[in-house]
């Protein structure tokens, strides 16, 4: 049973992974296609560091995704203490279901409303346009990941810090925020990822020449998509790799101090 | 919380030095100097070269921006909030954004190269007198076929594909208008017909292919083809081009009793504002050798017969790319048709997929 147990986890992340393996065996291919393998080469990767539009593109790409999955989590936690503080369940649960429905609704409806809201206020379409709608389907996602973190957090800690004769302001940046750290990493990460995958909100409220990699990818793709986008695709996911890492980094550490701090805590000098 | 502080603090510097990267290259093809141009086109639709070319010759720079279907484009043109200066939509779209009021008319005292077009081009039923567009590019749809399981030469007309000598060879491009149109043809109508009888006759004539087709598929007909997974299909003419420069045991044939004519136009949409930039840049793509290399490096045909003289002889006598007079006068430009008749042919296509 332990066998097959293994056997079935072995099968499940080859089939996830050997797509995008294939993909980026052939970004070192000779020849324009992806039918046959025509041996060694860098030129894609060549082609890709000399195309300044799409390096721009990149750039571009990189900058919204952080900038407003860090405005999102900001907006995001500030929200989940909020929903989480209010102490009538009516309300609270409105408050909740009315961030789910933002979840669970379809990308393209949200990308439709945003293009019809940004144009009715004039606004022009372009970095601003997709940095907001962005950070504004992040927030629901941040706050499911915090609250969780949140729950957890017995409330005799708090009163407890209160009855020390902790501040407010204490209380938030000694207590609750170390606690929910965690939360607030998590939920940084997801807001990152879906906004660096998001295709739908973004074609809409793209304009001006200002567009994000899964737009430019897509629109290629009436020609055939060419090897420039799998040598892309490579240094994308060495990138979502280097993200990983980081995270687990981050995770390591801070549960390394809390560690030591815990290990202080019992061992009095 | 330091560390929290620390970490935001270290996420700003990074998105810093990104705005910094990008508009460092923005600036390095030239973007920030304030003489562009806006150009909405289809993803990879123009040659990059021609782009360099412009920007030193005239000093404006181009932003491009892409988008992967006519109707998408529709949308983001309707709803504004763009500035695009130009637009590269097929011809039915152009009809669909005239009746919409999003077209600017084009100024033909200031256009230089409209001699280079070939008359035969201009002055579509789309577009009469070329008041609102110029063509970009234009195409038909036609037969690929394969000659290791098709002797050559031996397949010219629509009426063989019902032939059970292709039982399950067949793969039909995934569009209402062009896969009707193929049977309407076929039986000697229009492919702009609106008389629902006629359109009944030719759904029946379609299920009658049924044994034959082996798949109705869209951008993948160009794989399989070129992999030698089916011997006959009906795709364009400008995906044809592709699959023919991967496997050379492929031809495309248009046939002589009829088919579709389909152009992509240039058209400056109503929120356009570079005017200086709008008609450099049509004059600039209407010079007989710049259309020639932009067609070398997209592979479709070109409209612009000067152009076409300076093309490779072997390109230029293809009969399959440029077809002779005689098919020519045959081919059949798409009329925008009412919504409830578009509604029929979706319908009736969408019964013949389903028996199928």
């Amino acid at each position: 049973m332990k066998k097959l147990s293994r056997l079935y986890l072995i099968l499940v992340f080859v089939i996830l992974y050997v797509p995008i393996i294939y993909l980026i065996v052939y970004s070192f291919s000779q020849g324009d296609t992806m039918t046959n393998y025509h041996g060694f080469t860098w030129q894609h990767y060549r082609d890709l560091f000399a195309d300044p539009r799409m390096l721009a593109i990149v750039a571009d790409t990189l900058l919204v995704a952080l900038l407003s999955a860090l405005i999102a989590t900001a907006i995001g936690t500030l929200g989940a203490l909020s929903i989480q503080r209010t102490s009538k369940r009516v309300t609270r649960d409105v408050l909740l279901n009315l961030n789910n429905i933002l979840m669970v609704s379809p990308d393209v409806i949200i990308g439709a409303s945003f293009l019809i809201f940004f144009t009715t206020l004039k606004m022009p379409l372009g970095f601003g346009s997709v940095l907001l709608s962005h950070i504004a389907f992040e927030i629901p996602i941040v706050v499911l990941m915090v609250l969780p973190r949140l729950r957890e957090m017995s409330p005799s800690l708090l009163s407890a810090a209160e009855d020390l004769g902790a501040t407010t302001h204490q209380l938030l940046t000694k207590i609750i925020l170390p606690f929910i750290t965690p939360g607030i990493l998590a939920g940084f990460f997801m807001a990152l990822t879906y906004s660096l995958d998001d295709f739908a909100v973004t074609f809409f409220v793209t304009g001006n020449g200002f567009s994000t990699l899964s737009v430019e990818i897509y629109s290629r793709a009436r020609q055939g998509i060419n090897l420039e986008i799998n040598a892309l695709s490579g240094v994308m996911l060495l990138f979502s790799l280097l993200l990983v890492g980081g995270y687990y980094l981050l995770q390591q550490n801070s549960r390394k101090r809390r560690a030591r701090k815990q290990h202080n805590r019992e061992v009095p000098q | 919380m330091k560390r929290l502080i620390s970490l935001v603090a270290l996420l700003l510097l990074v998105c810093g030095g990104l705005a910094y990267a990008s508009t460092q290259l923005q600036k390095s093809s030239g973007a920030a100097s304030g003489k562009v141009l806006n150009l909405y086109n289809w993803g990879d639709y123009l040659d990059p070269a021609l782009l360099k070319k412009f920007q030193t010759e005239t000093g404006y720079h181009v932003n491009v921006e892409t988008f992967d279907s006519n109707e998408a484009m529709y949308t983001k043109l309707k709803q504004g909030g763009t500035h695009y200066d130009l637009a590269v939509p097929s011809e039915y779209m152009v009809s669909k954004l005239k009746a919409a009021h999003l077209l600017q008319p084009l100024d033909h005292s200031r256009l230089t190269g409209m001699q280079n077009y070939d008359s035969r081009f201009l002055n579509q039923s789309f577009d009469r007198g070329n008041r609102y567009s110029l063509p970009y590019f234009w195409g038909t749809l036609g037969i690929v076929y394969n000659d290791r399981f098709v002797k050559p030469g031996t397949l010219t007309h629509w009426s063989q594909l019902w032939s059970p000598k292709y039982r399950d060879q067949l793969m039909l491009i995934d569009s209402a208008r062009d896969i009707l149109g193929m049977a309407l043809v076929e039986q000697g109508h229009s492919m702009n017909t609106t008389n629902p009888q006629t359109l009944l006759a030719a759904t029946k004539r379609l299920d009658q292919l049924s044994p034959n087709v082996k798949a109705v598929v869209a951008d993948e007909i160009k794989m399989y083809m070129s992999q030698d997974e089916a011997a006959v299909a009906v795709d364009w003419s400008g995906e044809a081009a592709e699959m023919l420069a991967q496997n050379k045991h492929l031809h495309y044939v248009v046939p002589s009793e009829g088919s579709n004519l389909w152009f992509d136009n240039l058209v400056i949409p109503k929120t356009a504002q570079h005017y200086q930039a709008i008609y450099a840049f049509l004059n600039f793509m209407s010079r007989p050798q710049n259309a020639a290399q932009n067609a070398e490096y997209i592979g479709y045909a070109t409209p612009n017969a000067k152009a076409k003289a300076l093309l490779p002889a072997r390109v230029r006598n293809d009969r399959q790319f440029y077809p002779d007079d005689k098919t020519l006068r045959h081919l059949q430009v798409y009329r925008n048709l009412a919504p409830r008749v578009v509604q029929t042919y979706n319908d009736r296509y969408l019964e013949f997929k389903m028996h199928h």
